[in-house]
């Protein structure tokens, strides 16, 4: 009796493990359009009102403990803000004299956001889940392709650049952050800076690495990185030109490498996102499926 | 424990509750940088107290709603989940649990070692991304944040689950296997009385 019952839970066991690679290892070698995505996409759509049901019952619970989080954090934060608002007066008088010449600037390099938006259809969504590791840097939100979202659109917020849509069901969408590790953006810095590949660096959700920048090309700290949206008639980026993605932050290279390494801060608060627009619509990019 | 369909019902929604917990409110919460993870403290907990096959299928079955509501590569959390809950519960049939402490601890053990493996898991994958000391901090406080989280769960499954549980004891009395409590009629709160139930329990000892 006892050699059976062993006998059954090893089964049971190596049947569930077997389950899981087979599931693993399919799922790698199909196609999007394969039966085992649709089956995750219909368990997804089944699963998305309950998410998002879930997700406004538990927004005043959530905001509290992230309020008493925040709290313990700004005090620490209190002493260096104190710094910080010093120099930042001092840098407020130097910085009136320049806010003419700024809007000129914004004016030839074209950076606003509402030009950038232009000719898209924006829908606006709720996101109502997002991935526990920072394996996958994603969130899902409550609207699909019934309201006319597609794979690869662009995903922003009031902030700047937030992500891509990687997987659509009806009623609900994956967005793979701009800090996935399967993301990466092509991007040009403002005004007349060089082009790289804005791409995250693993593990840090608030820290991106604009690569393939020579050493000879002089970023300063603080300039402004947007979308460069390329297209040379055949293949396109995903991404729109102009959306603002982040700030440089520090630049870094090493004796050996070849090209210097740009950190950039991301505009959008990728940690705390509740609204985001999806650019639907707008002209076709070759080479990108939608 | 003995696994009759409603008990099966009360796990099923525990999983369920859980991965929509997860994903809705836990993941947005950050503690030291991290997000708290308790899937595997509930599959642990449900290991601990079911025993191996129980703990895997929770796990397995966690695992594979956890990448359809994310849509993520299905059988990833699966397996680390699956090999968690089933060490969790071959530990409990092999060692008695004498101190309330054990519980928690083993939560954050093994939801450390969940942590490890699926990141291991994730590189052999070709996630392109090296091992930092980032990455040793979210597992090390994912596993700490784990031994709080199962303080309170723990306790909460354990009641859930307890007409199944063969060794469950409320407060300080003792109930035997195929005893039930009943109220008897007329009596002040508190009084009770233990009583032979009439059908015998229907269901699988796991």
């Amino acid at each position: 009796m006892y050699r059976k019952q062993v006998r059954r839970r090893r089964a049971v066991l190596v049947a569930l493990i077997v389950f899981s690679l087979i599931l693993l290892s399919s799922q790698f070698s199909e196609a999007e359009s394969g039966p085992l995505h649709s089956i995750q996409r219909g368990v997804a759509a089944v699963l998305a009102p309950i998410g998002e049901g879930a997700e406004r019952a538990l927004k005043p619970a959530r905001d509290l403990v992230n309020w008493v989080d925040e709290t313990f954090a700004a005090r620490g934060e209190n002493e260096q803000l104190r710094e910080e608002v010093a120099k930042l007066r001092a840098q407020v008088a130097a910085d009136e004299s320049a806010v003419g010449q700024n809007e000129q600037y914004e004016k030839m390099l074209d950076i606003d956001r509402s030009a950038a938006v232009g000719g898209f259809d924006p829908v606006t969504a709720r996101v109502i889940g997002r991935s526990p590791t920072v394996w996958f840097s994603t969130v899902t939100i409550d609207t699909g392709s019934s309201a006319g979202i597609e794979r690869n659109d662009a995903v922003i917020n009031g902030d700047g650049l937030v992500g891509r849509i990687h997987e659509v069901t009806n009623n609900s969408a994956e967005v793979e952050l701009i800090t996935d590790p399967d993301n990466a953006v092509s991007a040009r810095v403002v005004p007349d800076g060089p082009s790289g590949i804005v791409a995250p660096v693993a593990g840090d959700p608030e820290d991106l690495e604009l690569d393939f920048i020579d050493k000879q090309q002089e970023i300063a700290e603080n300039d402004i990185l947007v979308t460069a949206g390329w297209s040379n008639g055949q293949i396109s980026s995903a991404y729109p030109p102009e959306i603002p993605i982040g700030r440089v932050s520090a630049t870094d290279s090493g004796q050996l490498d070849e090209f210097q390494r740009i950190h950039v801060t991301p505009f959008a608060d990728l940690r705390q996102l509740d609204y985001v627009q999806v650019l639907t619509g707008g002209q076709e990019r070759p080479g990108v499926p939608g | 424990m003995i696994v009759t369909k409603w008990i099966a019902l009360r796990i099923a929604l525990i999983v369920l509750l859980t991965v929509i917990l997860q994903v809705s409110f836990f993941s947005y919460l950050e503690f030291f940088g991290t997000i708290p993870n308790v899937i595997p403290v509930v599959v642990v907990s449900l290991g601990l107290l079911g025993g191996g096959v129980l703990g895997a299928v929770c796990g397995f079955v966690a695992g594979l709603l956890l990448d359809s509501v994310l849509l993520q590569t299905l059988g990833v959390s699966s397996l680390v989940l699956l090999s968690v809950g089933y060490l969790a519960g071959r530990y409990r049939e092999g060692v008695e649990i004498t101190s309330v402490w054990v519980p928690p601890l083993l939560a954050g053990g093994f939801t450390l070692l969940a942590a490890a493996g699926f990141a291991a898991l994730q590189l052999m994958l070709g996630v392109d991304a090296s091992v930092s000391i980032l990455f040793l901090r979210e597992i090390i406080v994912q596993g700490l944040l784990a031994i709080v989280l199962a303080i309170p769960l723990y306790p909460l499954i354990r009641r859930i689950l307890a007409p199944a549980l063969i060794d469950y004891e409320p407060g300080r009395r003792v109930l035997m296997p195929g005893l039930r409590r009943t109220r008897r009629r007329g009596r002040s709160r508190g009084h009770s009385r233990i009583a032979r139930t009439r059908r015998p329990v229907r269901g699988g000892v796991l």
